[in-house]
């Protein structure tokens, strides 16, 4: 397995709304996704995970319902809200803009 | 805490919901962890564990989540005030009616809880007060005043030898004269044993309280000052202490003043003014006083050992009372002689408690027709805004989302009402402190302290949900109106203002019944004939030094010349110009000194041993007073300057003894037997007076003062000058007639009349006051509910304008549906009264608004007038209230009203 790495402060919820973004999705299936997404590099820590997706819930950025999962069980989905996916677009521009700069200042350009 | 009151909180909001609904969410995740592993080939029970370590601590997870569910909470808080200070904003009318009725109920009842809290509910500020007994011995029931026969000094040693006690103290009080300062001051001393303020725990502002030695035969005499009499009679003198004062033929040093305690005197109505030790009193100290076990005259406080309790040492006296009947038969021939404990805080709240109680179950009332009247405006309000909260529903607010919004902005009204309550009542707090200090020595003690406003944000807290919730939870809050035409409401919201609107109608006629009885008796009372004239009298009172005649002198020579002593007085004043006549006697009535009781037997007409004849007031007078007073002669003559020391001892009994110990003969003429050796020959009859306006007269017997002088004596005197000018005279005579006569007590008796009767006024008017809120409170009510309803019904009084309907017909239509609402409340307000009363009048009965009268005196509590008066009055104030929408009702303009929807 590989060594967790420690997800820079907030990049968590960007994540998690870009997860979403592809639709709805479970606590388990998103941790799931990122893992994949990232080929491993990125591993989601639970601690981190339900406190960050309550949070957003709470802001309104996404919302749950209870609904049956692919094994058949029941298990919470989340989606995106009008709100979540303008904040994501949002999040996405500046999180661009700050790792492009980062990689600028990196190549010594 | 703050965890654990949002988790509190948060379970009014389908907290535990959340709760299951998270631990299913984890619980998902878990189990996906485990069945990778097993997928991966790893054995259950070890994939299980793996992923538990995986996932990590799950208890701090949650946590975790749960914060973020608090920091929410408070966010939404935040921004409901927010939201609802905006919302009250926009109806400011609304608001500040809401907040003022609520002030008034809230201030009421804080106001009346308070004196509850200082007065009842807080323990003495005595040390271990709850374990502070007044003890009473007696025949029968000896709490009975007429019953307890005191204490002597043998008797006191004896209670001190009983197991349960760990100290007795002993008390009693007396007038005597302090000298030494310009004028001679009449001060009402407390007697007590050295141990007195040790066992209360008092300590001394200054100087010192008792010790030992102070109480010991022969100890140079010391007093201490209450702070009462050190700021009124010696002008916070900071160097009081070490000054001498003579009292009854010694000096006496100040030794301490003593803190504003609460002070009970259990011996009569005059607060102590100073205290010394019973070594000091000249009856007290007499060896053939304390040799003598029947020579009672002292109270008792005793404290409970901790480990004995109230039952035991009921149990003990009763040991001791048995042991004291069987060891000295001759002392105590009483047939059922007890002793009983009675804990001391009730003693001194007894004759108040009714009366507090009366009036706080009055506040309460009040309180709970505020509340119907506010639910009910904030119903009519919620009526226009169903579309604004339909729109919240629509764009995907919760319905507990909504309900929380209202019932945060009913707190808010809440808190604002609340504050401004408890500004009200502390803006009353002194004049309470006054109503109460006629009751009870605890009236200092009220204060607005921790436990009132508590008291005051609990019951803010309450009302705001109580009246809140009424509205929230009766609107079906939904999408679906705000797509319809918002303006209809729904007819369960009209019903239920209809409901609590009788409700209200209901609970006022209770109350204005309690406030016309109330009322009634008062006017009763006020009117009365008291039996004698209370114009144009001049009292005061007058006190002889003990010393003035030597206690050494034979009994017989001493009376003689303190009778001379009176008379050379009754002179001097009949001789000052302006005076018509002059009477003196041991007190006036209306004066609220306590009764002094006696027992008679008729001559050769012995009872059976052991039985007690009933007791009878003695009252002691001069020729002059039935004259002055007017108190008329039935029969037989007056005293006259005849009866004197040196003549044959006479009396005149009143109308009622006659009649209970003559009956249907003439006294005049009879002898009874005064209980040593004399017999006493009865020469006349005189007319009943009222002792006190609010009690009936009781059998009384009058002894000559020039026969059996008094210490204490009250001179009346009939004049036509005014009191200041008539004083200056009399004070100048008095002087000329002993230079260490203290007079005092300055007061028309048409004043005292009217003062007598001032607690038993302001109970009235509290009652009054409290009844009149909720009449107007009312009124408002069924005018808002009318309106709102014509309202409503605008077009339909259009179509039936149109139809050709009569103004005075619609105008009929509406008084009729507002009489309905009042017949309805009337109804269920007179059944409830029919239960009521029972319990209204009893409590109102035994309501004391003077500790010797009760509230209803003359006016039974089931009186019809009262009844049909406020019953006429209530439906009066509901049509004057009906009135102004219905005229709006038969104005409609069929035309506008059609067009209008």
């Amino acid at each position: 397995m590989a060594p967790k790495s420690d997800l820079l402060q907030g990049t968590l919820d960007l994540l998690i709304l870009r997860t979403l973004s592809e639709g709805t999705m479970h606590g388990w299936g998103i941790s799931q996704r990122i893992q994949q997404l990232s080929r491993d590099v990125l591993q989601v820590n639970q601690g981190s995970l339900y406190p960050a997706l309550h949070r957003l819930e709470q802001q309104g950025l996404i919302e749950a319902e209870w609904g049956n999962s692919e094994n058949n069980r029941q298990a919470k989905f989340y989606q995106l809200t009008r709100d979540g996916r303008k904040q994501l677009a949002e999040e996405t521009k500046s999180w661009e803009r700050l790792s492009t700069a980062v990689a600028r200042v990196l190549a010594g350009l | 805490m703050i965890r654990n009151l949002a988790v509190r909180l948060g379970s009014l909001f389908g907290r535990e919901q959340q709760e299951r609904e998270l631990d299913a969410e984890l619980r998902y995740h878990i189990d996906m962890l485990t069945e990778q592993h097993v997928q991966r080939g790893m054995p259950r029970e070890l994939a299980r564990r793996e992923a538990m370590r995986l996932f990590g601590p799950i208890e701090t997870v949650k946590d975790d989540v749960r914060d973020t569910w608090l920091s929410r909470f408070l966010e939404v808080a935040a921004q409901d005030v927010r939201y609802g200070l905006r919302s009250l904003r926009r109806s400011p009318g609304l608001s500040l009616v809401v907040i003022l009725t609520m002030a008034l109920g809230i201030g009421a009842n804080t106001a009346i809880f308070s004196v509850v809290n200082g007065v009842l509910l807080r323990p003495l500020p005595y040390k271990g007060g709850e374990r502070l007994v007044e003890l009473h011995q007696g025949a029968g029931d000896p709490t009975d005043p007429a019953n307890d026969l005191g204490f002597s000094v043998k008797d006191i040693a004896d209670y001190r030898l009983s197991r349960s006690f760990s100290d007795v103290v002993e008390f009693h009080s007396m007038l005597f004269t302090l000298l030494g300062r310009a004028e001679p001051l009449r001060v009402s001393t407390g007697v007590v044993s050295a141990n007195y303020f040790d066992v209360l725990g008092v300590q001394a502002l200054h100087g010192r309280t008792f010790v030992e030695a102070d109480d010991r035969p022969g100890a140079p005499a010391v007093l201490v000052l209450t702070y009462d009499s050190w700021v009124r009679q010696f002008d916070e003198d900071p160097l009081i202490v070490g000054k001498v004062f003579r009292l009854n033929d010694r000096p006496h040093t100040v030794v301490g003043v003593l803190p504003p305690v609460p002070l009970y005197n259990p011996q009569g109505s005059a607060a102590v003014d100073v205290f010394m030790p019973t070594s000091a009193c000249p009856f007290r100290s007499r060896q053939s006083f304390v040799d003598s076990r029947s020579a009672r005259m002292m109270s008792v406080v005793a404290r409970v050992r901790p480990e004995a309790t109230l039952l035991k040492s009921a149990a003990d006296l009763d040991i001791t009372a048995a042991r004291l009947t069987k060891d000295y038969p001759k002392d105590y021939p009483q047939r059922d002689f007890r002793a009983v404990g009675l804990p001391l805080k009730d003693e001194m709240i007894d004759s108040f408690k009714p009366t507090l109680w009366t009036l706080l179950g009055t506040a309460g009332f009040v309180l709970l027709i505020v509340c119907a009247s506010i639910a009910n405006l904030l119903l009519a309000r919620m009526a226009r805004r169903e579309q604004e909260l339909s729109v919240r529903a629509a764009l995907g607010a919760t319905r507990a989302r909504l309900l929380r919004q209202l019932l945060t902005e009913s707190l808010l009204l809440a808190f604002a009402g609340g504050l401004i309550g408890l500004g009200l009542s502390a803006l009353a707090m002194r004049l309470l402190v006054a109503f109460a200090g006629r009751f009870t020595p605890r009236a200092g003690e009220i204060t607005i302290d921790l436990t009132v406003l508590a008291f005051t944000f609990g019951l803010s807290v309450l009302t705001g949900l109580v009246f809140g919730s009424i509205p929230a939870f009766s609107q079906r809050i939904s999408a679906a109106p705000a797509l319809r035409d918002g303006r209809r409401t729904s007819p369960a919201g009209q019903r239920l203002r209809r409901v609590l609107i009788v409700a209200q109608i209901g609970a006022s006629f209770m109350l204005l019944i309690a406030a016309g009885l109330t009322l009634r008796s008062l006017m009763q009372v006020q009117n009365l004939d008291p039996g004698f004239r209370t114009e144009q009298l001049l009292t005061f009172s007058a006190d002889m030094a003990f010393d003035r005649f030597p206690l050494t002198l034979k009994a017989a020579d001493r009376r003689a010349k303190q009778s001379e002593y009176w008379r050379a007085l009754e002179e001097r004043l009949r001789a000052l110009p302006g005076v018509a006549t002059v009477g003196a006697a041991g007190t006036f009535p209306l004066n609220e000194a306590p009764p002094f009781n006696g027992r008679i037997v008729r001559e050769a007409r012995p009872l059976p041993p052991g039985v007690q004849p009933p007791a009878i007031s003695v009252r002691i007078a001069t020729p002059g007073y039935f004259t002055t007073l007017g108190q008329p002669l039935l029969a037989g003559r007056v005293f006259r300057a005849a009866d004197s020391a040196a003549g044959p001892e006479v009396a005149i009994v009143n109308r009622t003894a006659a009649r209970m110990y003559w009956p249907g003969e003439n006294p005049v003429g009879t002898r009874i037997d005064s209980g040593n050796d004399t017999l006493i020959t009865i020469v006349g009859v005189v007319a009943d007076v009222r002792q006190q306006l609010d009690r009936a007269p009781g059998a009384e017997v009058y002894l000559p003062l020039f026969q059996s002088p008094l210490l204490q004596s009250t001179w009346i005197l009939k004049t036509d000058l005014p009191a200041r000018e008539l004083e200056q005279s009399i004070r100048a005579a008095a002087h000329a007639h002993d230079a260490d006569l203290p007079v005092s007590s300055f007061r028309m008796l048409e004043d005292v009349r009217s003062t007598t009767l001032t607690p038993r006024r302001v109970v009235v008017a509290l009652i009054g006051m409290f009844g009149l809120l909720a009449l107007v409170i009312t009124a408002a009510g069924i005018a808002g509910v009318v309106a709102f309803s014509v309202n409503q019904r605008t077009q339909e009084f259009g179509i039936r304008m149109a139809l050709g309907a009569q103004r005075g017909g619609l105008l009929s239509l509406v008084l009729r549906e507002g009489l309905l609402l009042v017949v309805t409340g009337l109804g269920l307000g007179a059944a409830a009264a029919g239960i009521l009363t029972r319990f209204v009048g009893q409590v109102l009965v035994t309501a004391n608004p003077q500790a010797n009268g009760p509230l209803l005196v003359g006016i039974p509590p089931t009186d019809m007038v009262t009844y049909i008066g406020v019953g006429a009055t209530l439906i009066l104030v509901a049509l004057a209230a009906c009135a102004l929408p219905a005229r709006r009702a038969a104005t409609v303009d069929p035309m506008v009203a059609l067009r209008a929807q």
